[in-house]
């Protein structure tokens, strides 16, 4: 795995993890364990998607536009498949 | 509105391609079971919903199982990429490459294109989420069955991601419906519909 996709992945494990919390929040609105877990976890999934935008790219289509948004890898390449590699 | 992130829910590798995975994959892509259909189901059946819980939980699983549809798309993608035609040929996915070549489309392991009637939107709360409780078990099935035809642990490892998201994706529904049941009054022990007939906050 290259550090790209080590850190993609911390990112996406961390998205994951709020996401997850979100939906079990749906159903358990008043659960303040969870709801500081999901605090938690959202300073954390920030931190490391700024450090991976700031390194690799934008992931947030809000964070940039024209080539730098365009360039490759798009989410279903994988490394070495693609042409700027 | 719906913001894109360049990015896959959970991470998709695969080294090796294999054709006849792919065939058989793609059935979650536009199949009667697939995250497709799962996505249309929840985003539309949304609307009608009586209670803040459900609009919510609608919402999340509907965006995330679009999040799952593309997933389903770089894995069919990645197993179909560098594929000779005597391999093509020989994996009987010779029937979908001479309408598709290698481009992604929506249809079933068996090549019926997708159709929205694989979904319901009936507007009452409690027949949408029995719907959704068996649409979740149905696409764990389906899930189940590709493990049994599949080896390779680079399409195994997303695969068990995703049948691990329908059974927790089933309980949260389960949670949804117990929700609503909860406000129907004592005289509704038949479950008739809330969000049509004065819902109960």
């Amino acid at each position: 795995m290259t550090p790209r996709e080590v850190l993609m992945r911390k990112v996406a494990a961390a998205d994951f993890a709020l996401f997850d919390l979100h939906l079990y929040l749906d159903t358990h609105a008043f659960d303040r364990q969870a709801m500081e877990i999901f605090e938690r976890y959202r300073t954390k999934a920030e931190m490391l998607r700024r450090e991976y935008e700031e390194s690799y790219g934008p992931i947030s289509l809000g964070t940039a536009a024209g080539a730098e948004w365009l360039k490759d890898p798009w989410p279903w390449d994988t490394e070495g498949s693609y042409r700027n590699v | 509105m719906f913001s894109y992130e360049k990015k896959l829910q959970y991470p998709v590798n695969i080294k090796n391609p294999d054709a006849k995975a792919a065939q058989v994959i793609i059935t979650q892509y536009g199949g009667p079971d697939g995250e497709l259909a799962a996505s249309l189901r929840y985003l539309s059946q949304r609307y009608s919903m009586p209670y803040e819980e459900l609009k919510g939980l609608l919402t999340d699983i509907g965006v995330e199982e679009l999040g799952h549809f593309e997933m389903i798309g770089a894995i069919v993608y990645q197993l179909t990429r560098n594929l000779s035609i005597d391999e093509i040929k020989k994996s009987g996915f010779d029937t979908y490459f001479v309408d598709h070549t290698t481009g992604i489309y929506p249809v079933s392991a068996s090549g019926a294109p997708f159709t929205a009637a694989y979904i319901q939107s009936k507007g009452d709360v409690i027949t949408d989420m029995t719907e959704n409780l068996a649409a979740e078990q149905k696409a764990r099935t389906v899930y189940d069955n590709i493990l049994r035809l599949v080896d390779d642990p680079d399409v195994r490892d997303p695969i068990k991601f995703l049948r691990e998201r329908e059974v927790v994706h089933f309980q949260r529904f389960g949670e949804g419906l117990r929700l609503a049941t909860d406000r129907l009054d004592s005289n509704n022990y038949y479950m008739y519909n809330p969000s049509f007939d004065k819902p109960k906050r």
